[in-house]
């Protein structure tokens, strides 16, 4: 006997066994409001994630809007060490410069670093899982075998240890960083290119004589988008945080002032020893707080996909 | 929503009464079952045939309660008294796997691909019975024997390195291990190849009689239906439209649609039905078979009840949802 | 070439590759490279940095270096430093177990409570109190490490006394390690706890709409039976490799707690170091730290090989 019709109806009750999963908190808003019924309805991930987005949007704001909202030129120097007053929102650092305005010019920086480096990790690891995934044999045990090998290497030594030498400035250690991220994003976009590569209008486009350059990029590329989204979200939480790091130690570039450089200031300048908690704590909840705002939306963005995946 | 004609003859071991399952999804609300009705009498087979996504499978799992959380389930269904329906999720775990199991499709996703089959048979021992290990392993490969597959060091295999086939005798001996009284299998043949399934399909029928017990088949396999079942209850989307003897209902269909779906095998002329199923999410009212029916007038606008005809050649009573009866 | 062979080779290069990148590293950065081998700020007299120079074979061809090189690795000899006046390997290997003392129980403390509690998460989702867990894990998984430490420290030593402010012992008995590892030890705990705990958590989520787990459920298994007799093992084993990875990070981060809260290890060897530009230390210190992880991610290796069946019965 043929299967007479299979289409919607499965594909509804399939969809439905899915989404049960999600919606067991769920309730049927009464609020009084469309807002307070939105919110009600929506489920916690999305809410999260829609936290997660308004926060990065604050944080994106505050750093193209710095001239704006700083009170002061940040290298403009005051009375040092005043505590946090009407005058100075966070008070002064040991050089008298206002910490509010130190803060909101730091997220510049502390941003380029971790857009560029994250920039730079997806490149490359596109372009890598792009030409492992595709090609295959030979080119993909070699490149897997390198993407191996730069696994293994603890990254934040090694980037202590070149600092040390280098002393870059904030784009060099974007760069350094970008050069050694990319191993996860490459194995994610090889393992869709993979699957990509399979399927049979690209095993047509081959056959037809088109160049393998043309297909990656007309039809592999834009199905792996979705992919690397999240990978790439996740990849500026983790140049942010080693930035912090790196900084705390020190190595950062001394011209600039990011938020991992103003605690190791804090730190290192008798911030913590007499006490001038506001000093630290301000970047590094600013820190805590957007590595959260990319990491909420970067999750939500891969249970996304995994869950399409899970329907196909 | 209540029957209509005499109580059956032996009071039913399982009995499904108004069953109506539905999901909340984005695409609107799916109406998968609507108001099911079915007996399971003590040691016999009823296999439920219709169409892939009619909701037989729907109905099979509402039974256990192993549908998810977003759907909402009227009706009852009484098995030892007791409205599995009402029972809690512990209660549940206690009836699963020993008075009544279940088999689904796919048997090489359904088991643990890095577990050992027959831990994975000795489980519902460890579980239900508290047995020692190695007496319930000694006993999952004692199963794994009767159903063929002692030798070759099957036991001790992973799903993964097994066909299809051996896992899908796998799961049956883990639903088996414990006899139960109600076996519920869920597309047994899917996936298997004609003579595989139908080995598959008379063992199963083998072991009930064994053990005594019942089975309910779920398939959209016609001839498998009719050669393995007593009775046949024939769903189309999410209602039952024909309930009788498998092989009356095969010899003389009486709801239109049976004709219809008998006409489509290959032995009878491979004619299509035309038209397709309506969908479940805004089912139109009345009879659902209404727009594609080769015999329709103005009353079948209406939903029609579910009624009974004597058939006097016949041991029992059919079950139509026709307004031509 | 067999994949265990395939693997055992990258393992080799790597390796191979730490090393060679050791010796590149202060040949090729701008600047004397007798500078870069020796440290900064060095005071020496001109007739011994000559000696040195000799010594060290700075005038000699590169490959004749490289050897020279390979051979003292062998020897165990990591070179000499200026500032501390002793041997690299003799610092290294004393600091070193401090270091250990305070990450090793931590991370495994850390993974155990972590893959326990983010599974367990992971399984009941839904859960209100499981969504505040999983928040405030999340908060601390976002938060760098040593800022963490900072706070606590001010509040906990600082302002209430309740724990010395620095070192690893004062008077040496056992208690009073133990008191002063506490606060750092806790803290390298949480961080390397909250790392597996989303990790895990992630895992058991997918796992947890499989097939297999709503048969073990037909089957009779109740709730957490069904999560430790099958989903747990099945989510544990992607990710055996993830956290092996995530041992390098944890390590990292542990040297960051060292330096906030003062302690006599390869954190606070490294940074002062930093501060004195004494570069033969970073070297070695980087060395043996990347030795130790690979040696971390090749038992992890091992390990997933031995535990997933699909593996082994290739």
């Amino acid at each position: 006997m043929s299967e007479i019709n299979p289409g919607l109806d499965t594909d509804a009750i399939a969809m439905a066994i899915h989404e049960g999963e999600e919606s067991k908190c769920k309730k049927d808003g009464e609020g009084r409001t469309a807002l307070a019924r939105f919110i009600k309805k929506t489920s916690w991930a999305a809410k999260a994630s829609g936290l997660g987005l308004a926060l990065f949007s604050s944080f994106l704001a505050m750093a193209a809007l710095s001239s704006l909202l700083a009170p002061y030129d940040p290298w403009i120097r005051f009375e040092p060490y005043l505590w946090p007053g009407e005058e100075h929102l966070l008070g002064t650092n040991d050089l008298g410069q206002d910490i509010l305005s130190e803060l909101i010019y730091g997220s510049r920086v502390s941003l380029i670093v971790g857009f560029g480096a994250a920039l730079m990790a997806t490149i490359i690891g596109t372009a890598v899982g792009l030409f492992s995934g595709y090609f295959k044999g030979t080119v993909d045990e070699i490149l897997m075998g390198l993407t191996d090998i730069f696994l293994m290497i603890p990254q934040i030594p090694l980037i202590i240890v070149l600092a040390a030498f280098l002393r870059p400035s904030f784009w060099m250690v974007a760069l350094l960083m970008g050069s050694l991220w990319w191993t996860s994003t490459a194995r994610v976009v090889r393992s869709k290119a993979l699957q990509v590569s399979e399927m049979g209008y690209v095993r047509a486009k081959r056959a037809l004589g088109f160049s393998s350059l043309h297909i990656m990029l007309s039809d592999v590329l834009p199905n792996i988008c979705h992919v690397v989204m999240p990978k790439f979200l996740l990849s500026i939480a983790s140049a942010m945080i080693a930035e912090a790091s790196i900084s705390f130690l020190g190595l950062g570039d001394p011209a600039t002032k990011s938020w991992g450089m103003m605690i190791n200031f804090a730190f290192s300048r008798g911030g913590f020893i007499n006490g001038y908690w506001w000093w630290y704590l301000a970047p590094g909840l600013c820190i805590t707080l957007f590595v959260m705002s990319v990491v909420l939306v970067g999750h939500f963005l891969e249970e996304k996909e995994i869950s399409t995946l899970r329907l196909e | 929503m209540s029957r209509l004609g005499a109580a059956p003859i032996d009071d039913p071991l399982l009995r499904v009464e108004g069953l109506s399952v539905s999901f909340d999804t984005a695409m609107g609300r799916v109406r998968a079952a609507q108001d099911v009705c079915l007996d399971l009498l003590k040691g016999e087979t009823l296999a439920i045939v219709g169409e892939t996504g009619c909701g037989k499978s729907v109905v099979a799992n509402s039974i256990l309660q192993l549908i998810p959380g977003n759907a909402s389930v009227q009706g009852r269904v009484i098995f030892s008294g007791r409205d599995l329906l009402s029972l809690s999720e512990r209660e549940m775990a206690e009836i699963r796997g020993r008075e009544i199991a279940i088999v689904f499709q796919n048997p090489s996703l359904a088991l643990n691909p890095i577990i050992k089959a027959e831990e994975q048979i000795a489980e519902p021992l460890q579980i239900h019975s508290h047995l020692p290990r190695s007496l319930s392993i000694q006993m999952a490969k004692d199963m794994l024997r009767r159903l063929g597959l002692g030798v070759g060091g099957v036991a001790e295999s992973f799903p993964f390195q097994l066909s299809g086939g051996m896992n899908q005798r796998v799961m049956i001996a883990a639903a088996m291990i414990l006899s139960p009284r109600i076996i519920i299998a869920d597309e047994p043949s899917k996936g298997l190849d004609r003579l595989l399934a139908r080995q598959v399909a008379e063992e199963l029928s083998g072991l009930r009689d064994k053990m005594d017990a019942s089975l309910l088949l779920i398939t959209h396999d016609l001839l498998l239906a009719r050669d393995i079942s007593d009775r046949i209850s024939v769903m189309y989307s999410g209602e039952v439209v024909e309930t009788g003897e498998s092989q009356a209902v095969f010899d003389h269909p009486l709801h239109p649609y049976t004709k219809a779906l008998l006409d489509c095998l290959p032995q009878r002329g491979f004619h299509p039905i035309p038209g397709a199923s309506p969908s479940m999410i805004d089912p139109p009212g009345g009879c659902k078979f209404y727009p594609r029916c080769r015999y329709k007038h103005d009353k079948c606008m209406q939903r029609p009840d579910m009624t009974e005809k004597r058939c006097p050649n016949e041991g029992m009573d059919r079950e139509v949802r026709c307004w031509l009866y | 070439m067999s994949l265990s062979g395939k693997k055992a080779l990258r393992y080799l290069v790597a390796l191979f590759l730490i090393f060679s990148l050791n010796f590149a590293i202060p040949r090729s950065m701008p600047g004397d490279p007798l500078t870069n081998l020796l440290g900064e700020d060095v005071m020496l007299t001109d007739s011994y940095v000559l000696e040195l120079r000799a010594k060290m074979g700075l005038d000699r061809s590169w490959p004749e270096q490289y050897l020279e090189y390979w051979r003292d690795i062998l020897k165990l000899d990591l070179g000499y430093s200026f500032h501390l006046h002793r041997s690299v390997s003799d610092i290294i290997f004393e600091r070193m177990k401090w270091t250990l003392l305070l990450a090793v129980p931590a991370l495994i403390l850390g993974a155990v409570l972590g893959a326990l509690s983010g599974a367990r998460a992971g399984w009941k989702s839904g859960s209100c109190i499981h969504k505040m867990e999983t928040a405030f894990f999340l908060a601390i998984y976002c938060t760098p490490p040593y800022f963490l430490s900072l706070i606590v420290l001010y509040l906990l030593s600082f302002k209430a006394g309740l724990f010395p402010l620095k070192g690893f012992y004062s008077t040496g008995s056992a208690v009073d390690i133990a008191h002063h590892l506490f606060l750092p030890m806790t803290m390298m705990t949480l961080f390397s706890l909250s790392r597996n705990y989303m990790i895990m958590r992630g895992s058991v989520l997918q796992e947890k709409g499989s097939l297999y787990a709503a048969f073990a459920r037909a089957k009779g298994l109740y709730d957490e039976e069904i999560l430790f007799r099958h989903v747990f093992k099945n989510a544990l084993l992607p990710i055996i490799t993830l956290l092996a990875l995530d041992f390098g990070f944890i390590l990292s981060g542990a040297l960051f707690i060292e330096i906030v809260f003062s302690m006599n290890g390869m954190g606070s060897l490294i940074y002062d170091a930093l501060l004195s530009r004494d570069y033969p230390i970073l070297q070695g210190s980087f060395l043996i730290i990347t030795i130790m992880v690979i040696s971390a991610n090749l038992m992890a290796d091992l390990l997933y090989s031995r535990l997933d069946p699909r593996v082994r019965w290739q």
